[in-house]
């Protein structure tokens, strides 16, 4: 086995001086990746692999048919099973290919090549074939890949094989047919929780959870998250997927709180580029926060490139804030295509609710006595018997706790308490504590984050000061830790 | 209560009409070589007519023979074998815990309910391609929904109703269900009770009934905090009792806290526990403030 990767590296060095003559510059950064995976394999360094898949993807755009299949001989021996099958799923087009081939056929026939590039070649050309929307070969590749990463268990795969989980689930779902490979992702799931590989199962549950809330199965969606294994995140972009399908999950579940917090986190934490993904996160977020009584500020709705799709959201939180209830109605019918095609119809259905409570909170402003005919006729309750309807209506707002008033039966009114001096009750300590340990909770998760910097500084810093920084912050993670255990 | 019974009697009579015309289908298979499908398809037939007779014993008994019976199909969840017989199996299965549900709902035994549901849940979500839909699908579905409610589970309630597509939600027995839930947050327990007159399925009665008594014990919180006081008939008509005998009793079992004075019931008493404590929370404070100071060493 170290033989072998010990070829591979030699031919790495060699490989690109051999090939330059001919070839196109994406080709030629494809080798560079090539040669950055292989070295990655050999000293079993994750993040140059990491690094290999960035790059591709920015190499995205310039891919070509011509591009991929030359690079295809190029990092795997010709008539192999793998170079036959991937070849297999390119369109044919293009004459100069062959040239190519036999010329590259002729240097490598007799190399090695190691698993990691192999596996690289599938996700190369899984990718390339999504953004030709060619499905059907695209399930078909990834379905091989899948098969092949089966009997493949190496940490160094891990990184390609979690890319090529989404690319597998995006081809499937892309075609309509994503109820038929929750067996394997759940299979796929164990065997990554069996080889500790959490980058794996991290991607893996995300792509489980988005299988089950496609089809609106939030049951198993939520047995699923709260069983699964959790540990801390390893990368970002599917920390803010779990957030978000988390906060979906909760929302339902009417867990508006837990659910605002998780949706605001993932629209905070999702890179500036994913707008699409930030516009749903924000539609569920408004959502919850008018479910949970809160009017969200007009901020929320103007952020750049957002104002056109979150303008339904608008004119629904325009109307859950007067408090009428034939505007949202209105408005609810205006927007229901948009509102059934985000899938957030149910929840609007819900809203109604909060608007007759809107309503009423205004009305226990304004009047320190009104009687409950006048209350129905405010909030325009169309019913056969609007007044028994206000009075039990006005008795549920008042044990929950939305206003604060007394009903008197015999005379039917609603008598509005005077609101009492706020200052002379703990409320205000209340909200200042929650504020101040907001801050200093953000601060400690600030210095817990900043534990383990990206690899990038590390070159600056000598040996020495980087052993000083280490020690100062293990300390102090400590003692944070500690702290911690003695709060409970 | 007649009417209550020749209600289910309908239903029977009428699913048991739509099932003699399916069994002409397994007859056929008789002449093949599968005894096992007429062995359930016979005892089937004997739990209808026990339905139909009202004897609770006899339809429990083969029940469960008949579920031992199917666990012997490979075509049934959850293995789903696809077998040559497959698509008979799996309505003559569906019928059968279609029944099972009904059968539960009569009992008045809600954990049966639920295990039965669950049980028949797969024949509707996951093989419902395959199969005709099932005319009982819908207030079956909705007779869940009105389970979770009364049961006030509200949550599950919600991801059950996420499940039903736009046109099962325009569905008489769903849409009902959905209605009586948001009265039922709104406050407006009129609507609620008026509901009982409108059920769209005989089924429904039952859990009607158990809503009406959670309908009361809501309504019974609600009065304590908006009201200072009621008149004991006003009190009676709103907790929809017939007698202030009744209000005196349902008030000793639920609400011994509450007084009834001169005709009068008073509720001030239950306010006032919740008004008090005006005394500062000193330990509280003090260990907020101990913690401020301990992290602002830190960061300094």
């Amino acid at each position: 086995m170290t033989q072998d990767v010990e070829m591979k590296e030699q031919q790495v060095a060699v490989a690109p001086t051999n090939s330059t003559s001919s070839t196109t510059p994406v080709l030629q950064h494809l080798k560079e990746i090539a040669a950055l995976i292989e070295t990655g394999a050999y000293a079993r360094e994750v993040r140059r692999i990491l690094r290999a898949v960035r790059l591709t993807i920015a190499l995205r755009r310039k891919l070509k048919v011509s591009v991929i299949s030359s690079f295809l001989s190029f990092a795997l021996a010709p008539g192999s099973e793998a170079h036959s099958r991937l070849s297999s799923y390119l369109p044919k087009d293009d004459q100069n290919d062959m040239e190519v081939d036999t010329e590259t056929s002729a240097t490598q026939t007799t190399v090695k090549h190691s698993s990691e590039l192999e596996i690289y070649c599938y996700l190369l050309v899984l990718i390339f074939l999504i953004d030709q929307k060619k499905y059907s070969e695209a399930k078909a590749c990834s379905s091989a890949s899948i098969a092949r990463l089966k009997n493949l268990n190496r940490r160094t795969v891990d990184v390609l094989a979690s890319r090529l989980y989404f690319y597998y689930s995006l081809s499937y779902e892309l075609t309509g047919d994503l109820s038929e490979i929750r067996g394997n992702l759940l299979a796929l799931h164990r065997v990554a929780t069996l080889r500790h590989d959490e980058l794996g199962q991290e991607t893996l549950l995300n792509l489980l959870l988005r299988n089950y809330l496609h089809y609106n199965l939030y049951d198993q969606a939520e047995k699923l998250r709260s069983k699964a294994p959790r540990f801390e995140a390893h990368s970002n972009q599917q920390f803010c997927r779990y957030l978000f399908y988390l906060g979906k999950i909760r929302t339902i579940q009417l867990e508006y709180t837990d659910a605002k917090e998780s949706l605001l986190q993932a629209a905070r934490k999702a890179p500036v580029a994913a707008l699409g993904f930030r516009v749903q996160c924000n539609k569920w977020a408004v959502i919850v926060r008018l479910l949970l009584g809160e009017i969200p500020e007009r901020t929320v709705f103007m952020q750049k490139g957002m104002e056109k799709a979150l303008r339904p959201y608008f004119e629904l939180t325009n109307a859950v804030r007067i408090g009428d209830l034939e505007l949202f109605k209105t408005v609810a019918e205006k927007f229901s295509t948009t509102f059934s095609s985000d899938r957030t119809n149910n929840l609007i259905v819900r809203l109604r609710h909060n608007v007759i409570r809107t309503g009423l909170r205004n009305i226990s402003i304004s009047y320190s006595r009104i009687s409950l005919a006048d209350v129905a006729k405010k909030l325009r309750l169309d019913s056969p018997n609007p007044v028994a309807d206000a009075e039990s209506i006005v008795s549920k707002a008042i044990r929950d706790g939305a206003i604060d008033a007394t009903l008197d039966h015999a005379n039917r009114w609603m008598v509005s308490k005077e609101t009492g001096d706020i200052y002379s009750t703990n409320e205000p300590q209340q909200a200042f504590n929650s504020r101040i340990a907001f801050c200093l909770n953000m601060h400690n998760e600030a210095v817990r984050a900043l534990r383990f910097p990206p690899n990038s500084h590390k070159e600056k810093e000598s040996a020495e000061k980087r052993r000083e920084r280490h020690q100062q912050e293990q300390e102090l993670a400590k003692h944070i830790a500690e702290e911690d255990d003695d709060d409970f | 209560m007649h009417l209550y019974v020749t209600g289910f009697e309908k239903l029977v009579s009428w699913k048991e009409g739509k099932t003699k015309k399916k069994q002409q289908t397994p007859k056929r298979n008789t002449e093949g070589m599968d005894p096992k499908l007429t062995e359930v398809s016979q005892l089937f037939e004997r739990l209808k007519a026990a339905l139909v007779r009202n004897d609770f014993d006899t339809c429990s008994r083969l029940l469960s023979q008949l579920k031992i019976l199917l666990i012997e199909f490979k075509s049934l969840p959850p293995l789903f074998a696809e077998t040559p017989n497959a698509i008979q199996e799996l309505t003559l299965a569906r019928d059968i815990y279609e029944h099972a549900v009904v059968l539960s709902v009569k009992m008045e035994d809600q954990d049966a309910f639920e295990r039965d549901f669950f049980q028949l849940k797969p024949y509707y979500t996951d093989v419902g391609g395959r199969l005709p839909q099932s005319p009982q699908e819908y207030p079956i579905l909705g007779l869940n929904l009105l389970r979770l409610l009364v049961q006030n589970r509200i949550a599950e309630f919600h991801t059950e109703l996420e499940l039903l597509s736009a046109n099962a939600l325009e569905n008489p027995c769903i849409k009902h269900a959905v209605e009586l839930e948001q009265s039922f947050m709104e406050g407006a327990y009129n609507r609620v009770l008026t509901a009982r007159q409108t059920v769209p399925h005989e089924t429904y009665v039952y859990f009607m009934d158990l809503l009406a008594r959670t309908v009361r014990d809501e309504i019974a919180g609600c009065s304590e905090k908006a009201y200072d006081s009621l008149k004991v008939e006003d009190a009676r008509q709103m907790l929809l009792l017939s007698s202030d005998q009744e209000l005196f009793e349902y008030i000793k079992e639920e609400h011994p806290e509450w007084e009834v004075k001169n005709g009068w019931l008073v509720f001030n008493k239950a306010k006032e526990s919740s008004a008090s404590s005006k005394e500062i929370p000193s330990l509280q404070l003090i260990n907020q403030t101990l913690s401020y100071a301990r992290e602002l060493e830190r960061i300094v």
